[in-house]
């Protein structure tokens, strides 16, 4: 008997080893297992067994039947698996179709930048502060010490508007619009379009400023060019140097013209920084006494440093847009590079 | 202004390569904004005189040349040039030189004859583009020198851009005092030796100033009998290096003292002025004058002439005058050296349109007391290159006179603006090196009595001599260093943080943002169809627009989108969904507006993701989503009439009665206008009253515990009626037990009557308190369709 039961185990693990699908594995257990299995045969004649051998062989019988039901489930198992897996063969795609977007628009490279310089001189403390683009002959000329006989006037070529006011030509109006409401510290930058009479392949009549005020007891010009270091080295990397040239603004003394090392050759000299290896980016100085005896500010009292950057000009220095009209046009093959 | 090293080196001696010079002026506050180098290429090219032509014996149009190149050679050189003549000096490039244009010059035979180098054109040597005959040279040069030595070709021109408040630099001397304020080295002034006559000008002119606050300051010198002509090569060089033009030797001297000395200077033809003497006046209203440049202009009483006893020879300051112009006859020279009011002459050249080298230095402000130096320089030149007997005596009319101004200086003032730490010493320096008085105050600890030099008429404060400080201390020797001041406390602005989430929204839904200009062409209004009352017609106009397309500001940001679209479309490109937040101008105020546009087609247009066309609820989601996260979440969308919309599928959205904005199809007669062969939608909000409106303040709601429970709906009802009434009925009816309704079908076709429309809406119910039975359910749920029939005759469809 002993002999049978271990005959039956060897034979149904190999029979299990050849099965290839459920029904004939369902057969086979019923071939062994079911009423009239030949498992069932063997166990059927326990009985007839002597009282020293029925332990033995039940325990043996025991044995066997619970390794061949572990078989039998593996082998269900395996089976399940490999359906599965075949039947997910057969849900093959093609991985190659296109994949489905979703529709994501993207803000106006000149506002990419805007906001680029905004948050560099938010995280310093500046506040953002706008005002009107409709200005009067006062606050974009004379309250900037610019009187109407100054030859300063010919470098702004100013929209006027038939009621006599005009379009600003810089954002430093709003500069003298915030010192009237406000008492000093000041520490702002004012965004925004400002308006010259200009149209060329490197000018629109309309662009974008940021110019920054911050006026306090006793601000230096030596903290005038480290906020726009430090800005510098936000913008456009750690490795950039920066250069503090003499200028004239009538609404800052002493002014400044601000060049980085040249973003294409990074200072060895190319056409684009004209061979000097430095490109201009901004226009700065320590705010006149005459524009803080313009909003009532003692200039014995507070000092101050202003400065204002063409948006548009910066932006182009890393796009390299051959006409910046090109800005303005709103081609969505264009706006869709940024 | 062009500068010439060489002749800036007469004045100043220095160490500075062109590069150095150009970098320490540029650090000085005087921009180089280009170096050119002259003469290059030329180094083979001498100075030859043809001493005789023969015939070719094979060429017609061919001579042989015998040319003398100095120290005993002479050179057989065949020439084809028409000008060439015997005696002629003209350059020879040798055996031997490449010229700038690429020519390398061989011993060459011509038909036959030997050509030992070449005569050259002005073109061949690089110099102008003249190729009609030799370059000829002036004989007083010397035979065998090299060209450019000859004629300084060898030389650097550098352009340098002046601020307009350093009028002072506008000359060779005035660069040079600025080398001398970085280098310490002397300036060396023209020597200027006066030969004067026996005959006293005091008898043969006069000077009345009848307006001394428009001419403070009026000299003028005779030369008698000076010989009109061709200046000598070497002013001819030094004026035409840095791009003036020669006319003759007595104009080409006042040229030459005006960039030397910075001081304009004008010569009359003494015999043309009547009575011979000049009255320096108010033009009278509507008086003419014929300026050099042969225009007839018409003058006003705000201007300022120069006039003889009968009409205005000179408009002062800006040009001269033709009638009394030097010519080839003139014999006596009357030299004007004066000083004008800057305002005056600003005005005038303005509104003439006439801008000169002497209103470009006047209107910004000459200095008065560098008037007489430059007459004698020019006097002096007159009588050594155009001859003639200087009248002894100068008439110099001052009435302007004015003691230098002074201005106290506080060392540590410098200190505590720049934050440096510059010593007194180093103060002191600068400002002497500058051309200024020092005085040390005795009362007063580091404070200084500065006089101000005539030259520096910028210099009217104490922080205009720090920045003088500074710039010759060197901006890169100032330290940088972060503001050590509080930062302010920001105060919070809604509209922009409404204008943020908004942006950011349409960006999140697909649209690009554009940015036009802030114009718009006053037809806009017309193509977009506004009735003729509509206010938004009431643009502002520019005084001075660069096009119509660009003259008058936006009032709405419509139109801009819809020539978008329509610049896109003309470009093939259909998939249009673009936004702009901008300012528009009405009236006085400049509200901040969010406008958008879907045309054309949506989707991807690739397998999987297909094309598809926008529709009025599209847009109408994109401005409900814009408002909700603002926390605005009850707009009313009420139909209007704008005849830019679509007469049916248009709306104007409200809060409460407030209208926000308006949104909808655009109108077929639109599109027309703006040759749009597809629908478009727009919508235009208000930021202002959104921000009015908006609530960021959110508050937890427990997350649900009890299970809810859908039911849907589809009931039968006429089909004008609004989506949102059954809504309405259905939430008062079902009370907090609905806790959403979603329309999820609009259907009207076969399975529903004619004038019938099925409308189905899921409807979720909850309670926060219980969970809910079938039956509760069931029971509430019939109530509601109930409720719907009786109020709306809302049949449920099955």
């Amino acid at each position: 008997m002993k002999k049978e039961l271990e005959t039956i185990q060897s034979e149904v693990l190999d029979l299990l080893k050849e099965i290839k699908s459920s029904d004939a594995l369902e057969s086979l257990r019923i071939e062994y297992f079911g009423r009239k299995g030949k498992l069932t045969d063997v166990m059927k004649g326990m009985g007839k067994l002597s009282k020293d051998e029925r332990p033995i062989i039940g325990k043996l019988a025991n044995d066997v039947r619970a390794t061949l039901t572990d078989a039998f489930e593996a082998a269900k198992v395996a089976m399940e698996n490999q359906k599965q897996e075949q039947q997910l063969l057969a849900e093959s795609i093609d991985i190659t179709l296109p994949g489905r977007k979703p529709s994501y628009g993207k803000a106006h490279p000149v506002m990419q930048v805007l906001e680029r310089i905004k948050t560099i001189f938010t995280r310093m403390g500046f506040q953002v502060v706008t005002g009107p683009e409709v200005e009067t002959e006062y606050y974009n000329f004379d309250a900037l010490n610019t009187p109407a006989d100054h030859p300063a006037r010919d470098l702004h070529d100013t929209f006027y508007l038939n009621d006599g006011q005009l379009l600003r030509t810089h954002n430093s109006p709003v500069q003298i619009r915030a010192m009237e409401n406000q008492k000093p510290p000041l520490r702002i930058i004012v965004p925004g379009k400002a308006y010259r009479v200009d149209y060329d392949v490197s000018h629109t009549p309309m662009f974008h400023q940021v110019e920054g005020l911050l006026v306090d007891k006793h601000v230096t010009f030596s903290e005038l060019k480290g906020v726009l270091v430090a800005f510098a080295r936000q913008m456009f990397g750690d490795q950039t140097q920066m250069r503090f040239r003499p200028h004239f603004f009538p609404f800052t003394e002493p002014s400044a013209e601000v060049d980085i090392t040249c973003t294409v050759c990074q200072g060895k000299g190319c056409r684009t920084c004209g061979h000097t290896g430095w490109i201009e980016i901004l226009g700065a100085g320590a705010v006149d006494p005459e524009v803080f005896k313009a909003v009532n500010y003692d200039p014995e009292e507070v000092t101050g440093f202003a400065f204002g950057m063409g948006v548009e000009r910066i932006a182009n220095l890393q796009f390299r847009i051959p006409d910046i009209r090109t800005f303005y046009e709103n081609d969505l093959r264009f706006l869709r590079q940024f | 202004m062009n500068i010439s090293i060489n002749w800036l080196k007469s004045y100043i001696d220095y160490d500075y390569s062109p590069k150095e010079l150009a970098d320490k002026l540029t650090m000085l506050g005087i921009e180089v904004e280009s170096i050119k180098q002259l003469g290059t290429g030329l180094e083979g090219v001498v100075i030859g005189k043809v001493v005789s032509i023969t015939h070719h014996p094979n060429a017609d149009k061919l001579v042989l040349c015998q040319v003398d190149i100095g120290k005993s050679n002479t050179l057989q050189i065949v020439c084809g040039a028409p000008n060439v003549y015997e005696g002629m000096f003209a350059p020879v490039a040798t055996i031997g030189s490449i010229l700038p244009t690429g020519i390398t010059i061989k011993r060459a035979k011509l038909r036959g004859e030997e050509s030992h180098g070449m005569l050259c054109s002005e073109k061949e040597l690089g110099i102008s583009d003249d190729a009609s005959g030799l370059m000829e040279l002036s004989s007083d040069l010397t035979i065998g020198v090299s060209l450019t030595e000859a004629l300084g070709l060898h030389d650097v021109i550098m352009e340098l851009e002046i601020t307009p408040n350093r009028p002072d630099c506008l000359s060779m001397l005035g660069v040079a005092r600025e080398i001398r304020a970085e280098t310490g080295n002397k300036i060396k002034y023209p020597d200027v030796t006066l030969l004067e006559g026996e005959t006293d000008i005091a008898g043969l002119t006069s000077v009345t100033i009848d307006d001394p606050e428009l001419c403070p300051r009026y000299a003028a010198r005779l030369i008698q009998g000076v010989t009109v002509g061709e200046s000598p090569s070497w002013l001819k060089q030094r004026l035409e290096s840095i791009g003036v033009g020669v006319i003759n030797n007595i104009v080409d001297i006042t040229n030459f003292v005006l960039m030397e000395y910075g001081q304009p200077l004008h010569a009359f033809d003494y015999d043309k002025l009547f009575e011979n003497r000049i009255i320096v006046r108010r033009a009278a209203e509507d008086e003419v004058i014929t300026t050099l440049d042969e225009e007839e202009r018409k003058l006003n009483s705000d201007m300022l002439v120069i006039a003889d006893a009968e009409k205005p020879v000179a408009l002062a300051g800006v040009m001269g005058g033709y009638d009394s112009e030097i010519t080839e006859s003139t014999s006596d020279v009357l030299l004007e050296s004066a000083n004008f009011q800057p305002a005056n002459i600003r005005a005038t050249s303005k509104k003439l349109g006439l801008h000169t080298e002497a209103s470009y230095r006047f209107e910004r402000g000459a200095d008065p007391e560098v008037v007489i130096s430059a007459l004698d320089r020019a006097s002096e030149l007159i009588v050594q290159l155009a001859g003639g007997a200087l009248c002894k005596g100068i008439v110099d009319v001052y009435p302007g006179k004015k003691e230098p101004s002074q201005i106290k200086l506080r060392s540590d003032r410098v200190n505590f603006i720049l934050g440096t730490s510059i010593e007194a010493e180093e103060i002191e320096q600068i400002l002497n090196r500058l051309g200024f008085g020092i005085e040390r105050l005795p009362t007063k600890e580091s404070t200084y009595q500065i006089t101000i030099p005539s030259f520096r008429s910028d210099i009217t404060r104490e922080i205009d001599l720090i920045e003088e400080i500074a710039r010759v201390h060197g901006y890169d020797n100032i330290p940088t260093t972060l503001p050590k001041g509080d930062i302010p406390i920001p105060t919070v602005n809604i509209s922009v943080e409404v204008q943020q989430r908004i942006k950011h929204f349409l960006l999140g839904s697909g649209m690009m943002e554009a940015v036009n200009y802030s114009f718009n062409h006053p037809n806009c209004f017309d193509k977009i169809r506004l009735n003729d009352d509509n206010p938004l017609r009431d643009a502002i106009k520019l005084r001075n627009p660069l096009s119509p397309e660009m003259s008058t500001l936006r009032t709405t940001l419509l139109p801009s989108l819809l020539e978008n679209a329509q610049r896109n479309h003309n470009h093939q490109i259909n998939t249009i969904a673009l936004f702009e937040m901008s300012s528009v101008f009405i009236k006085d105020k400049e509200p901040t507006r969010v406008a958008g546009i879907l045309a054309g087609e949506m989707g991807g247009g690739v397998y999987g993701n297909p094309y598809r066309s926008p529709d009025f609820f599209d847009i109408k989601g994109i401005v409900e989503g814009a408002l909700a996260v603002c926390g605005i979440t009850d707009p009313i969308f009420q139909k209007t009439e704008e005849p830019t919309f679509h007469t049916g599928r248009n709306a104007e959205v409200l809060l409460g009665e407030k209208r926000i904005g308006i949104m909808g199809e655009v109108h077929p007669k639109v599109l027309e206008n703006y040759e749009l062969p597809y629908k478009a939608y727009l919508f235009e909000l208000d930021i202002e009253t959104c921000s009015r409106a908006a609530d960021f303040s959110r508050r937890f709601e427990p997350i649900p515990v009890y299970p809810s429970i859908q039911r849907d709906l589809a009931i039968v009802v006429d089909n004008e009626l609004q989506s949102d009434i059954p809504i309405e009925i259905i939430n008062s009816t079902g009370g907090e037990w609905v806790e959403s309704i979603r329309l999820f079908d609009v259907y009207e076709g076969d399975q529903v009557p004619d004038g019938k429309k099925s409308l189905a809406y899921t409807i979720t119910y909850h309670s926060a308190t219980e969970t809910l039975t079938d039956k509760a359910v069931n029971d509430l749920h019939t109530k509601v369709v109930q409720k719907l029939n009786q109020e709306l005759g809302a049949e449920l469809r099955t």
